[in-house]
């Protein structure tokens, strides 16, 4: 089997472009002008001699006199009055929320610097994701709003607040509308103070308005069992999972909640107890879910209604009728069979934002008996509760000149609401436009008063992401700058009697939330401040009867679907979000922007997504920029130029566009990155639609799109990713681990290094990894690791620590045997691939081949096991990297803290104070590379020593194991056999990644398996 | 001459005491033993109190002056709270004037103690207003110069420059007489010889090989050396003393007071910075010390505390608008790309701050006593047995456990500790 399964990184290598062969015979990106120079012309012509020496003596006069400079003084400056809970060099931690999840913050002297999941938080159980992992940065975004405007001019607070409370009262007397336009509301506090405002002025209502809205699934279950609510999803109780594009791993609804309850049935845990879940994703693009599907069919989004009613009716045992896609249709065949052995265990998802196709799903889950197991209606998620149908009747309202007053809280409606024009025009006709952005953004710019919000780092407050667990959301921070929270804002107009929020959100807490934790007055509110949040009992499932009829449903589907499909000369484009930039409020965090995309790899931009075959067909190749056209019902039509990737797994005929690009008033680092996709989408029965159709046309330009993908030729090393299926673990468990082969051993002139204090390893379990990134940006917050920009990395030089290397692979079932590079070109079928993720940093090698070239000892071995890296003393050959069989080293290219190119990433005033202050920032002409958060070892290792008590297993946590919502990734002393990580190694899946090197990687991998069916096996 | 003054000083200020105990021989309220009731006041009252200012409660020298009820003042001092409970009216208004705060009960101290305070008090303070008065008009007789001194220095600048006048006159005709005796010289033909001869003995010297290897060898030498001790200095500041915004000195506060290091450097035991101390640390003792023992003055650098933590004196009043932190001058400097925790070496190991700092209680201002280099670190790291006794850490590692049953001594080294990544990430 080894044989015919080819794995590979990028389409250029599988297709072994000219220029792909060329480039993997250098080891760097760019060629060295060696040839230049042994030829002569070099050295000919272009410097003379006595420039030559002009500069040479310059350049040792300069030298000179720099080294002359004196040492600088260094100031210190201690605290006036130091806080009783602060040492200066020790972090403090404190609990908070991000987006209804409960976190604890690390601050240092003051100041936050990174924040971590709570381990006892029930959404991701101590796991953050990578958006989470950025939001810290976001709080010292020098482009930050510094003080309220009025028309665009610097305001005070006091005139601001007579400003607005003298148009609120006038807009009152006169009876006209007012609108509190806020992203999905769903913290307790918040929504009293809005329900207060709506109190003071009743001509005000509050809109819930998501850019990326889930009203399909709320209308669905309206419909179906008269609840509007969005479902609580339970994917841990589900043994098959069958999901049509809802990207539940990367991208829908809570991510990071499912990604834990996802890999309960598929880690090593649960291999041990010979059980793994089923997961068959049906989808047009290649989402991070469908890459961890064991079955992936790519449908057109035209197809994805007829394929529900086929899944239904297969499901409910009448006529099934086809699709029109063969390969789907064996599909739905297969999962129809299996959910229904799985009844009761079985959960059926849809990403749609269309209520019919919502309605049918929750038919097919009702049939199946998922309700009160996997979809759970009574403790429903409060997640998004986004109205489209009511958004747009605000927006006709504003054109109609009925309303006076709009409020906009963390909502960008003229960027990204699909006709943006009409809320531009309608904006102009509101009399009091107030916006609480903490950036100036594309909706703040239109309006007349910006009342900047804190960052939420900086706020009181509390969320309910799910019906139960209240978190409360304390500040770390003083606010950094002129600006208050919104709620604080909407108080003071409304004239509340509770004139401070802070008492506000207490009172809330003393009077109706601290009981549903069973805790009271100021020795509760102090417990909750400890512990972040109270969880209430989940409530007792009850019975809801699913009658609604589905003949109009079908129909309204089969309807849709027509309208979708593409007509020939014409693709289907579907929309999607990354998994980084999501809906793009977040545009200008450069950590987010430089953050590979778990799929394409690619950084800084948005593209469109083409199958290899469309590619081909039609002519492109990778980066070429082709001109998107799309013409709506109503006949308007919109079209951007966007470099196409060529994306195996993408349904042919079908191209997909990232939206949460093209923002134009985003702020220094997001500004102009990529373009705007919102605009494709459409109104479609009262819901947003994210499909459309669409003409291609070749402009004749290329932009590169900068992957970070094909930089570390694998070349053609098959002992890099192993994988087996369910089948196979269950009868050998060590199957595939290469255990079965000889392994030449070149331990030749290595002499044994022993381990006498501690043996720092790593165990990564492939089958549990999602590929969601989260690990990438918790390092770079971690170690303080540079961002280097879109033309940095396409020139290669990006500078994370860890990569999450995407192997594609498929099953080449043709002749059986050997299936030789030459001939993958010629294949066809590039729909059924298959995806492994493999976290990749460096291996700490008991025999580093980058230990033995270093010229000057940089980088030597420790006793613990580890690769020592030590800066200071890199003078830059760069020979390690060379020979680095994992290519993990990075170079510092240039100075990144000072050189003005990076300026806008991470160099601001108050940017800065987001390092790390217990390691070091590296200089220009370094190696740098993954240490094993040897910081954290150390110091893990002296809070030991000064409690006087051994180290313990899980005192020291690296900061992308800390992050991992999946667990993937465990970490410990090897030397100890009780450890966890000891105990992961011993696991029959584990192998080494090139283990016949004989280099002795300290980081062991676990095979991937994956749950094929027999017809798919 | 410091001591000679302080001497002085010591002798006038026993004058005015003599004086002060001959007046109170006179005096109509004092019937108490003002010797004795200096160290009663001393024990007891100065948390509080001073006499010429406010403090905590109110200056007493004005205060027990005004006051002339004995009776009442000592119970007051031995029991304030019975006569307020008592509703006593001059109490009540005592208590009102000082802001309703009630003073600690003395009862614990006879009816003698007291009437001793009272005569300590009221005869310093006496003493002290006179010096005040008497040391006014001295004041400015010092800064204002009487018109007869300005007459006198005019007189002796007018004589010094009639003396300059003539003696330029003297030397002009000398310097006469010596050019006429040097045209007599010029005269003579030798004078075009020694030039010459001094080139010859630079050649001859030339010619000697061993002369000029010598010099050549010392030259390198000198050289080389100069080079060598140069590279292994650069950058290494042992000795660096700079001046710091506030002459703190140590040797006064941790020599001669004693006090602890990590009362103020708390840090050291917990964290990586041993810290400067915040200024409400330097408050607990100076809000009350506001000069040295010996001193009548307040000092001026104690009053730079006051002014950056916005204190006033006078008032008792902090103001936080006015404050601003003070800025030191760093003087252990370690690169950033060193990580040292304090509390490693002295929580863990034990270490006591001088071993690196050096004899900072002797210090008046403080210096870098070791030279913070990379070798001098490794030495200690080779030298230096770890401290494992009674640390449970150590037990559970096996190598130490080995080295300690062999009884070898365990260095840090031993366990890792001269490892570049001990320190350097």
């Amino acid at each position: 089997m080894d044989s015919n399964k080819k794995y590979w990184k990028g389409l250029e290598e599988l297709n072994k472009t000219t220029e792909f062969v060329e480039l993997n015979k250098n080891e760097f990106a760019e060629p060295l002008p060696i040839e230049e120079v042994l030829s002569g012309t070099g050295l000919l012509n272009k410097t003379p001699r006595r420039n030559f020496l002009k500069a040479m003596g310059f350049g040792v006069g300069a030298v000179t006199l720099a080294a002359c400079e004196k040492v600088p003084v260094h100031k210190s400056m201690p605290y006036l009055i130091k806080p009783e809970e602060i040492t200066p060099g020790v972090a403090n931690y404190y609990t908070s929320t991000y987006e209804g999840q409960a976190i604890l913050v690390k601050t240092r002297e003051g100041r936050p610097i990174k924040v971590e999941g709570n381990p006892k938080d029930i959404i991701g159980g101590g796991g953050l994701s990578a958006r989470a992992q950025a939001s810290v940065l976001d709080l010292y975004d020098v482009s930050r709003l510094k003080n309220p405007l009025k028309d665009n001019g610097d305001y005070g607070w006091e005139q601001t607040d007579s400003f607005v409370k003298s148009e609120l009262a006038a807009i009152k007397a006169a009876g006209k509308k007012i609108g509190l336009i806020t992203a999905t509301v769903s913290s307790p506090s918040t929504l009293a103070v809005i329900a207060d405002f709506i109190t003071a002025f009743p001509t005000a209502k509050h809109i819930n308005y998501d850019a990326v809205s889930y009203t399909g699934i709320i209308q669905g279950n309206q419909n179906s069992f008269g609840k509007a609510v969005l479902p609580h999803y339970n994917f841990d109780k589900a043994d098959v999972i069958v999901s049509f594009g809802a990207d539940f791993l990367g991208t829908w609804i809570s991510p990071v909640e499912f990604i834990r309850q996802y890999v309960q049935n598929r880690n090593n845990k649960s291999l041990q107890a010979k059980k793994m879940s089923r997961h068959i994703q049906f989808e047009t693009s290649m989402s991070v879910t469908g890459t961890n599907a064991d079955a992936r069919i790519g449908i057109k989004p035209s197809e994805e209604g007829p394929a529900l009613i086929a899944l239904y009716n297969a499901v409910s045992g009448s006529a099934v009728q086809s699709t029109g896609n063969k390969v789907a249709d064996n599909a739905i065949a297969l999962a129809a069979k299996e959910l229904l052995a799985a009844k009761g265990k079985a959960l059926v998802v849809a990403g749609t934002n269309d209520v019919a196709t919502q309605i049918l799903v929750n038919a097919i889950n009702v049939k199946l008996g998922s309700y009160g197991v996997t979809i759970d209606l009574d403790n429903p998620s409060h997640q998004y509760a986004g109205n489209d149908a009511e958004f747009a009747d605000f927006v006709s309202q504003m054109n109609a000149g009925e309303v006076d007053a709009v409020f906009f809280l963390n909502a960008n409606p003229v960027y990204d609401y699909y006709k943006s024009s009409d809320v531009v025009n309608g904006l102009k006709k509101v009399r009091l436009r107030v916006s609480f952005s903490d950036h100036n953004e594309e909706t703040a710019a239109k309006c007349n008063i910006i009342a900047p919000n804190h960052h939420y780092l900086e706020s009181w407050g509390d969320d309910n992401a799910i019906e139960g667990f209240y978190t409360l959301l304390q500040p770390t921070i003083n606010p950094v700058y002129d600006t208050r929270q919104a709620e604080q804002s909407l108080l003071l107009w409304s004239d509340n009697p509770a004139k401070d929020y802070y008492t506000y959100v207490r009172k809330n807490w003393d009077t109706k939330l601290l009981a549903v934790g069973g805790l009271t007055g100021q020795k509760g509110w102090e417990t909750l401040q400890q512990t972040g949040f109270v969880k209430a009992a989940p409530k007792a499932a009850g019975s809801y009867s699913f009658n609604y009829a589905l003949d109009g449903v079908t129909q309204k589907m089969l309807d849709h679907s027509k309208e979708l499909a593409a007509p020939a000369g014409k693709v289907e484009i579907q929309l999607y979000q990354k998994v980084s930039m999501r809906d793009g409020k977040r545009a200008n965090n450069p950590w987010l922007q430089e953050m590979p995309d778990p799929v394409s790899k690619a950084t800084w931009d948005n593209y469109a997504n083409v199958s290899p075959n469309d590619m081909r067909k039609w002519g492109y190749v990778e980066g070429d920029v082709v001109k998107v056209d799309i013409t709506k019902a109503d006949g308007s039509t919109y079209s951007v130029t966007l470099p196409v990737s060529s994306q195996p797994g993408q349904a042919q005929g079908t191209i997909s566009v990232a939206v949460g690009y093209g923002r134009t008033i985003a702020g220094p680092v997001g500004d102009n990155v990529g373009k705007n996709a919102f605009p494709f989408q459409s109104l479609r029965n009262g819901t947003v639609q994210t499909a459309a159709i669409a003409t291609l046309t070749a402009t004749g330009d290329n932009s590169p799109i900068a992957q970070t993908q094909t930089h570390h030729s694998i070349e053609g090393r098959t002992s890099i990713i192993k994988e087996t299926t369910f089948k196979e673990y269950l009868k050998n468990p060590a199957s595939r681990t290469g255990e079965e082969e000889d392994h030449k051993d070149y331990d030749l002139f290595w002499q044994k290094y022993e381990h006498p204090t501690y043996n720092w390893v790593m165990a990564i379990d492939l089958n549990a990894c999602t590929g969601c990134g989260a690990c990438v940006v918790a390092c770079s917050a971690e170690n303080n690791v540079p961002v280097v920009g879109k033309d940095e990395v396409h020139r290669r030089r990006e500078m994370h620590w860890i990569r999450i290397d995407r192997y594609y692979s498929f099953n080449d079932k043709g002749d059986g045997g050997i299936t030789e590079e030459h001939k993958l070109v010629n294949l066809d079928n590039f729909d059924d691939v298959k995806v492994t993720y493999q976290p990749m940093m460096c291996q700490h090698c008991d025999h580093a081949p980058c230990e033995t070239v270093c010229p000057v000892l940089a980088t030597v071995h420790s006793s613990e096991g580890l690769n020592h890296m030590a800066y200071n003393r890199c003078i830059g050959t760069r020979y390690c990297a060379n020979n680095c069989p994992y290519k993990v080293r990075r170079f510092n290219w240039f100075n990144y803290w000072n050189d003005a190119r990076f300026e806008n990433y991470l160099q601001g005033d108050h940017t800065a104070l987001v390092l790390n202050p217990d390691v070091v920032t590296r200089f220009r002409g370094v190696m740098e590379k993954c240490s094993m958060c040897i910081q954290r070892i150390q110091a893990g290792k002296l809070k030991a020593k000064i409690e006087k008590r051994p180290l313990k297993d899980g005192d020291v946590k690296v900061a992308c194991q800390q992050t991992c919502p999946a667990n993937a990734i465990i970490f410990g002393d090897g030397n100890d056999p009780n450890s966890e990580v000891s105990k992961a190694l011993k696991s029959e899946r584990t192998y080494y990644v090139l283990e016949e090197l004989g280099v002795q990687p300290g980081v062991g991998y676990q095979v991937k398996v994956r749950n094929l069916s027999e017809s798919e096996a | 001459m410091r001591r000679l003054s302080l001497l002085l000083k010591q002798y006038s200020r026993s004058v005015f005491v003599v004086a002060g105990l001959a007046f109170l021989s006179t005096s109509v309220h004092a019937q108490g033993d003002a010797a004795k009731g200096e160290a009663i006041y001393k024990a007891n009252c100065t948390a509080c109190h001073k006499i010429d200012q406010k403090l905590v409660g109110p200056a007493l020298g004005p205060a027990m002056t005004t006051e002339t009820d004995d009776k009442f003042l000592t119970k007051w001092i031995q029991n304030n709270q019975a006569l307020i409970a008592a509703k006593d009216p001059k109490a009540i208004s005592v208590l009102n004037a000082n802001g309703g705060a009630t003073m600690t009960v003395f009862a614990s101290l006879s009816d003698g103690d007291v009437a001793n305070i009272l005569a300590y008090v009221r005869t310093t303070w006496k003493t002290m207003q006179t010096a005040q008065k008497t040391g006014a008009p001295g004041q400015t007789a010092e800064t204002a110069p009487s018109d007869l001194t300005i007459y006198a220095l005019i007189g002796v600048i007018l004589l010094a420059v009639i003396i300059i006048l003539v003696l330029n006159r003297v030397i002009g005709t000398l310097e006469k007489l010596l050019v006429k005796s040097q045209e007599i010289l010029a005269a003579e033909p030798e004078v075009e010889a020694v030039p010459v001869d001094r080139f010859a003995i630079l050649k001859k010297y030339a010619k000697n090989k061993k002369l000029v290897f010598f010099v050549l060898l010392t030259g390198t030498l000198a050289l080389g050396s100069w080079t060598w001790v140069s590279l292994w200095t650069t950058n290494v500041h042992t000795g660096y003393q700079p001046e710091q915004p506030i002459h703190f000195p140590h040797d006064l506060h941790a020599g001669a007071m004693q006090i602890q290091c990590q009362y103020c450097h708390s840090g050291a035991f917990k964290s990586k910075n041993a810290s400067i101390p915040s200024l409400n640390v330097c408050m607990n003792c100076h809000k009350t010390i506001d000069r040295r023992k010996d001193q009548t003055e307040a000092s001026p650098e104690i009053a730079k505390i006051y002014d950056a933590i916005g204190f006033d004196p006078k008032t008792q009043q902090y103001d936080s608008t006015k404050a601003r932190p003070i800025q030191w001058v760093r003087v252990h400097n370690l690169p950033d790309f060193v990580y040292f925790n304090h509390s490693q070496h002295v929580k863990v190991q034990g270490l006591k701050c001088q071993t690196c700092h050096g004899p900072v209680e002797t210090m008046k201002e403080v210096y870098q006593y070791s030279p913070l280099t990379m070798k001098w670190c490794i030495q200690c790291h080779k030298r230096t047995d770890v401290n494992t006794k009674g640390n449970a850490y150590y037990e559970k590692m096996e190598a130490v456990h080995d080295l300690i049953k062999a009884g070898k001594p365990v260095t840090e080294a031993a366990m890792g500790g001269i490892e570049c990544g001990k320190c350097h990430y």
